[in-house]
């Protein structure tokens, strides 16, 4: 660099689209498109500090359960994350502005003779306690689960299993007992979802530039949380980077916050199930790519597989790779209008995906974009944070202008990126104008 | 002090994507594109010598820029710098009044400067404000306004 922070960066400036994935993740090149999906998803996930309380909440419930007069003492034999807890992809519950829906798995020590509503009934009274205890009243039973609900919005479902066979690592069966259903229709599921779990982080590694430059924005965004809440937590920065995030557990957050947003007024729908679209994210997911391209290629293959059963005139059948008798479909779709509907959904959000990475469109209608595709806070946030970090850059002179004109901020985030020379950073100016006389 | 001939050089040089259209001794007229954020606009970027013969006009006293395409647009309703941020007005078409880069009491640009190194990277910000503020209504970049209203008007 010689005289005017003259950058040469492939694809900053006008260029298809392929050209402007390919650029170093979240760095201040990167696509616009590609920064505000990062800024969305940190604003829907679960944040590092709230990590921390969920997993102090869920051990100490595990505590309660095993306490002496609790009616499962000695009983668990293992407590474990599942679902989108165990691949670290956890968002804000479908139905609460601040909640968080974690799940875990209390595996019991258990005959396997006991109903399924004995087994739930029996969790719920371990948990629930005595009057005057811990959780008392702050508990439900559900068809598969117990949660457990807290006044900030957090709540944990805690599903009872019992192993199935001691040779097969965490092999079990989970058990359906809707209350009102008689008790000819209640059941067990067999389901291993530690195997999943596994099977899933083994095909997502994170790349480790990827990893960091998220961790980095999601510790930043969790430091101001913190700030405003003070039974929160710190928890310290290198557990945010360690084990960092894949471009397929951000993408598949992204996907599921859709979701949610599209059956918000959907009343009495059930949900496409987030573990089938975690299991096709894993079979799609690809080292290196960028949030946009692994939401690209996720939601792509989803519609795929449904277009598939479609033209088959049957219902989608996904199972865990990992325990075949495992159907993760076996509640959605519930017919084909469910399945259709999320095809077109998918439609959709991909139609808005390729509009929000081209460099065609002004930031506010990628705005705009961001707020049908996520909702409105998240993406207006994001938004603000954006405009604010260039006007920053631009006010304090520590931003280098590409070849093309893009504002490119932070001198120090973007130096290693500069490969061609030019004249310095333009100087700091000071806009001016005249007043509006209407 | 610059020449004409020194800032269509300079010009070619770092801008490629701006074309001139006009020059003589005394004056350019160039037309570009410029990104800001990442949606390329069309601008024209004018230049006079302080002794061009319309010298009394804007451009002979500092290089003007305009918007051409897309337009700008007006928010009248905006908290922040209703209803176009940062520019001098001018009629009767408001869209295309030129930007306010600088502030003539600091002395911030002279006929020593070459646009290309000050005039279309200011400018560049400009747009990248612009489209924050467009999304926000919130005006990023900072900056004062004069007293007058009108674009010849630039006391303080």
């Amino acid at each position: 660099m010689v005289n005017d922070g003259t950058l040469d960066i492939p694809g900053t400036g006008a260029g298809d689209m392929n050209n402007l994935w390919s650029n170093p993740p979240l760095g201040p090149t990167a696509p616009v498109g590609e920064i505000l999906l990062a800024g969305t998803a940190i604003r829907i996930e679960l944040p590092p500090s709230l990590h921390q309380l969920a997993v102090d909440r869920y051990e100490a419930i595990r505590k309660h359960i095993e306490r002496a007069d609790s009616p499962l003492h000695d009983r668990v034999r293992i407590f474990y994350p599942q679902g989108s807890m165990a691949i670290r992809a956890t968002i804000k519950a479908r139905k609460r502005v601040d909640g968080f829906d974690i799940d875990i798995i209390a595996e019991l020590i258990l005959p396997l003779s006991l109903t399924p509503a004995e087994v739930l009934d029996l969790l719920f009274a371990a948990i629930n306690g005595p009057p005057g205890s811990r959780y008392h009243g702050m508990v439900e039973r559900q068809t598969r689960c117990v949660t457990v609900y807290y006044a900030d919005g957090m709540h944990l479902d805690v599903t009872p299993t019992v192993l199935i066979d001691e040779r097969a690592p965490r092999l079990s069966c989970l058990f359906h007992a809707k209350a009102e259903e008689p008790p000819a229709s209640h059941k067990r599921v067999l389901m291993n979802s530690f195997a999943f779990c596994d099977w899933f982080n083994e095909l997502t590694p994170a790349n480790v530039s990827f990893a960091m430059a998220y961790a980095e924005r999601a510790a930043a965004f969790d430091r101001i949380a913190i700030l405003a809440d003070a039974e929160v937590k710190p928890v310290p920065a290198h557990s945010t980077i360690e084990g960092g995030k894949s471009t397929t557990v951000v993408a598949l957050q992204l996907l599921k916050r859709n979701r949610n947003l599209r059956h918000e007024k959907r009343k009495g729908m059930r949900l496409p199930p987030s573990v089938m679209m975690a299991k096709i994210a894993a079979e799609t997911s690809v080292p290196g790519a960028s949030i946009a391209g692994a939401l690209e290629s996720i939601a792509g293959a989803i519609q795929s597989t449904l277009e598939a059963a479609e033209r088959e005139e049957r219902l989608v059948d996904v199972r865990n790779p990992r325990c075949q008798d495992e159907r993760f479909t076996d509640r959605w779709p519930e017919n084909r209008q469910a399945q259709r509907l999320y095809i077109e959904d998918l439609k959709l959000l991909r139609q808005q995906l390729a509009a929000l990475m081209s460099d065609s469109l002004m930031l506010d209608q990628k705005r705009d974009l961001l707020v049908a595709m996520f909702g409105e806070g998240p993406a207006q946030s994001t938004v603000d944070e954006y405009a604010a970090t260039i006007g920053r850059s631009i006010q304090s002179g520590n931003r280098l202008v590409s070849p093309l004109g893009r504002i490119v901020p932070s001198v120090a985030a973007a130096a290693p990126f500069v490969v061609k020379s030019g004249p310095a950073q333009p100087r700091p100016h000071t806009f001016f104008g005249t007043r509006w006389k209407g | 002090m610059k020449s004409v001939r020194q800032q269509i050089g300079a010009m070619a040089r770092r801008w490629p994507t701006f074309e001139v259209a006009e020059q003589s001794t005394t004056h350019a007229l160039w037309f570009g594109g410029l990104i800001g954020v990442e949606r390329s606009h069309r601008l024209s970027l004018e230049f006079a010598l302080p002794d061009h013969r319309d010298g009394k006009g804007m451009s002979a006293r500092f290089p003007v820029v305009r918007v051409l395409s897309p337009r700008l647009i007006l928010k009248p309703n905006t908290a922040e710098e209703a209803p176009l941020p940062h520019v001098y007005f001018e009629e009767p078409d408001t869209t295309l009044s030129p930007l306010c880069l600088f502030d003539p009491s600091k002395s911030e640009w002279s006929h020593d400067d070459l646009v290309a190194h000050t005039t279309v990277p200011w400018a560049a910000d400009w747009l990248a404000c612009y489209e924050g503020w467009l999304a926000t209504g919130r005006w990023h970049g900072g900056g004062r306004h004069g007293r007058g209203a009108h674009k010849d008007t630039m006391e303080e």
